[in-house]
């Protein structure tokens, strides 16, 4: 678990940097699967072989790396890659099946999705008993479970790379399931109070999780955390267009909102590249995360 | 132990180069873009539309209609469900059960694929191009359709017909117009 520091100007910029690239990073991974599926869905299953065998290169990259920092953003991206592959494989498992779409427009692939809540689960229970797994939430839960034996495990970390890219799987995958469960008229439905619920306890922890992500003014711990910050509030954007109240830019392919969320993209992948070199360099002082 | 991470990073990119030119000749062979032939297709169907060469019906599930649980032939033409009877039509239909297009004349059609696709998919999950007058342009719907949310509905269809088998015709799809919204959660 990462020290938590005092809210300062830097940590500020920070988390808006952080949040900034993990919100570009996936409205970019939206708009182009619904490129590819728009203008050439031929190679999309050719897409998804890259994506899973350039994730995994990446993943094994981060042992190459040493910072923190570092290790967390190529992470990230070796998440991306693979949580890219896991969709096009559902996607290509519900066209040899013959799943169709449902009454009120999900896609097959998410309908798939659904019933993987009990693998899930398994997953889940077992980060849950591994003492050794530092993540807050299930730190948190684990502590009123009771179900610490032993002594919370402490000391340096050297592979954040690897735990990046399952935090970024895990987390995208938990909300997925969340969202689709509440989504299936036969279980809750688009307008159930399971709906309307998600979205308003989404949107407060959003605010809670700006709030914990400010104590941060690193990039490592600053892009690890801004992941479920994000995807907190992308359950929003998502309830939000499926109530008809909101059309997503990247689904309805709008370019001027597209090219402002590429440009912040952009503009923040500099500036987390240039942070990590510059403290590569020691250009900038920075200690070692607990 | 670099050397060897070095030679597993090549051959990775060996894969992924020869994948790359895969897709690449596909693209080649694809040569005609969406919005080509989103284009040729929109011309044809507002041409059939002129000389009343398009197919107007209702979508109804098969399921219920086959085994006489709802009757949308006996309902007036574009509202062949009550509404508890379209949300078990829907539910059936997203558990894959066929959907068939009751043609205006009273015509019944099975959606199928080109004549001569010998392996096809499930017409369920396939996405058909959706033709769009300038008015809903202007609204950035969506610019394909599938059946199930369709079911209910009154579509309107460029395709080809096939003489089927038993009184059903063949319908092979490829293009449909209707008004509104492609339903994506809106009650």
């Amino acid at each position: 678990m990462a020290t938590k520091k005092p809210i300062t100007l830097r940590s500020i910029f920070y988390t808006v940097v952080s949040l900034v690239w993990i919100f570009g990073l996936s409205a970019i991974g939206h708009i182009t699967m619904v490129l590819i599926e728009k203008n050439n869905p031929g190679i999309k299953y050719d897409f998804a072989w890259g994506c899973a065998i350039t994730g995994f290169v990446l993943l094994y990259a981060t042992r190459l790396v040493k910072s923190d920092g570092w290790q967390s953003f190529i992470g990230i991206l070796a998440g991306l890659s693979c949580w890219f592959a896991c969709e096009y494989s559902l996607m290509y498992g519900g066209h040899r099946l013959g799943v169709t779409y449902t009454w009120n427009g999900s896609y097959p692939e998410y309908r798939m999705m659904t019933w993987s809540y009990m693998f899930f689960l398994l997953v889940f229970a077992y980060l849950l008993f591994q003492e050794s797994v530092r993540c807050n939430f299930i730190f948190y839960l684990r502590k009123k479970l009771r179900l610490m034996r032993g002594a919370i495990a402490t000391g340096k970390i050297d592979n954040y790379g690897p735990r990046t890219f399952f935090e970024y799987i895990m987390i995208t995958w938990a909300f997925y399931v969340l969202l689709m469960i509440g989504y299936d008229e036969e279980l809750f439905g688009v307008y159930s109070w399971y709906t309307y619920s998600l979205f308003f306890a989404s949107f407060s922890v959003f605010f809670y999780l700006c709030y914990k992500l400010l104590g941060y003014d690193r990039f490592g711990a600053n892009l690890r955390y801004a992941i479920p910050t994000v995807t907190v509030i992308w359950n929003d954007v998502e309830i939000l267009s499926k109530w008809g109240m909101l059309k997503e830019p990247w689904v309805h392919i709008n370019w001027p909102i597209m090219s402002v969320i590429i440009g912040g993209f952009a503009v923040s992948t500099y500036l987390i590249v240039k942070d990590l070199r510059a403290r590569s360099q020691g250009m900038i002082e920075s200690k070692d995360i607990t | 132990m670099r050397y060897k991470a070095i030679i597993l990073f090549c051959i990775m990119t060996l894969f992924v180069s020869a994948q790359m030119v895969t897709a690449q000749e596909k693209e080649k062979i694809q040569k005609e873009t969406r919005a080509e032939r989103l284009k040729s297709l929109e011309n044809r169907f507002f041409a059939a539309q002129k000389e009343g060469k398009t197919i107007k019906g209702v979508l109804v599930e098969g399921n219920s209609l086959f085994n006489s649980t709802t009757e949308p032939q006996k309902k007036p033409y574009g509202k062949p469900y009550t509404d508890e009877e379209l949300l078990a039509a829907r539910k059936s239909a997203e558990r894959n059960s066929k959907v068939f297009l009751l043609g205006q004349d009273g015509t019944l059609y099975y959606p199928t694929v080109k004549r001569g696709e010998a392996v096809s998919e499930s017409l369920g999950a396939y996405r058909f191009e959706r033709i769009l007058t300038e008015e809903q342009k202007k609204t950035k719907t969506f610019t394909w359709a599938t059946l199930v949310p369709m079911v209910g509905r009154q579509i309107e269809v460029l395709g080809e017909v096939y003489p089927g088998y038993g009184g059903i015709k063949g319908l092979y799809i490829e293009a449909v117009g209707f008004e509104g919204e492609y339903i994506v959660g809106k009650k």
